[in-house]
């Protein structure tokens, strides 16, 4: 049985990360708390900086649950994308998700849309 | 007997429950975890559990989750300075007005009520959690306990 104290497996919680032109999209996947943020923000930040995309598009339809250091990750995923002139999207969010985003007053920080095809366009 | 948590650390995750009688008896659920983050999914999902059974609605019950879990987020990172093995004992009870949820721990004794406020910039990371307790629980307080450590209790009301 695995150690259940083991550091998250990024790939569990990050299982798809892939460029689409100018856009890096990612999804993720599971409840996100500060047990496995930390290997998010290693997945996404290390990719956003060896590919320095225009557009980072989070698919968030498989995360039913995210915590304040989740949320944590996303702002510092937007902060380092705006540094060059990058927009950050979330897509799909789960109710759960969409809450806690409105009550950080998050929501109009990133640009929400509903699918990742609706993000790629615009 | 419903379970409400599942071990998952090296430390055996403990619970107990007790009913008490009467005509609207209230429930308590306790719980002694260690300060490994990997806890924090179980503890949640127990005391989400308990709520639902006591008949809190969906979205009070995923409010209360995840003030619970900040609550007990903020004990493992500033209370315990991300030490692992320390003592975090969490309890829930409930009657017809509110739940009552407490987080004991045994660290700095650092008051969070004390600290200095800083208004939430959202394009900054953190202070999400505190936001999420003041919007989501009706009373939030932090008692210093004689043998170190603070306990916290958290109360949410059936009618808000």
């Amino acid at each position: 049985m695995p150690d259940p104290k083991a550091p998250s497996n990024a790939s569990a919680v990050v299982p798809s990360i892939r460029r689409a032109g100018d856009a890096v999209v990612a999804s993720l996947r599971g409840d996100i708390d500060l047990h496995n943020s930390p290997q998010v923000r290693t997945a996404l930040l290390k990719f956003v900086d060896d590919n320095k995309p225009k557009k980072l598009v989070l698919n968030l339809g498989e995360v039913p649950y995210m915590d304040s250091s989740a949320i944590a990750v996303l702002v510092e995923a937007l902060q380092k994308m705006r540094k060059t002139g990058g927009k950050v999207f979330l897509t799909n969010l789960q109710p759960r998700v969409k809450g806690l985003l409105e009550i950080a007053r998050l929501d109009s920080i990133f640009s929400v849309v509903a699918t990742e095809e609706e993000a790629l366009a615009k | 007997m419903r379970s409400y948590v599942r071990p998952v650390t090296n430390r055996p995750i403990t619970s107990s429950r007790r009913d008490s009688g009467g005509a609207s008896p209230a429930r308590r659920i306790e719980l002694k975890v260690d300060s490994h983050p990997a806890n924090l999914a179980a503890v949640r999902k127990s005391i989400e559990t308990f709520a639902t059974d006591n008949r809190f609605d969906d979205k009070s019950v995923a409010e209360i989750g995840l003030c619970v879990n900040e609550a007990m987020a903020n004990v493992i990172r500033h209370a315990y300075g991300n030490k692992t093995d320390k003592p975090i004992q969490v309890t829930a009870s409930a009657d017809e007005r509110q739940i009552v949820i407490t987080l004991r721990d045994w660290g700095n004794g650092v008051n969070p009520a004390t600290l200095p406020h800083r208004p939430h910039d959202p394009h900054t990371p953190g202070g999400v959690g505190l936001i999420c307790l003041k919007q989501w629980m009706d009373e939030v307080s932090y008692t210093p306990q004689s043998d170190g450590g603070i306990l916290a209790t958290m109360i949410r009301r059936r009618n808000r």
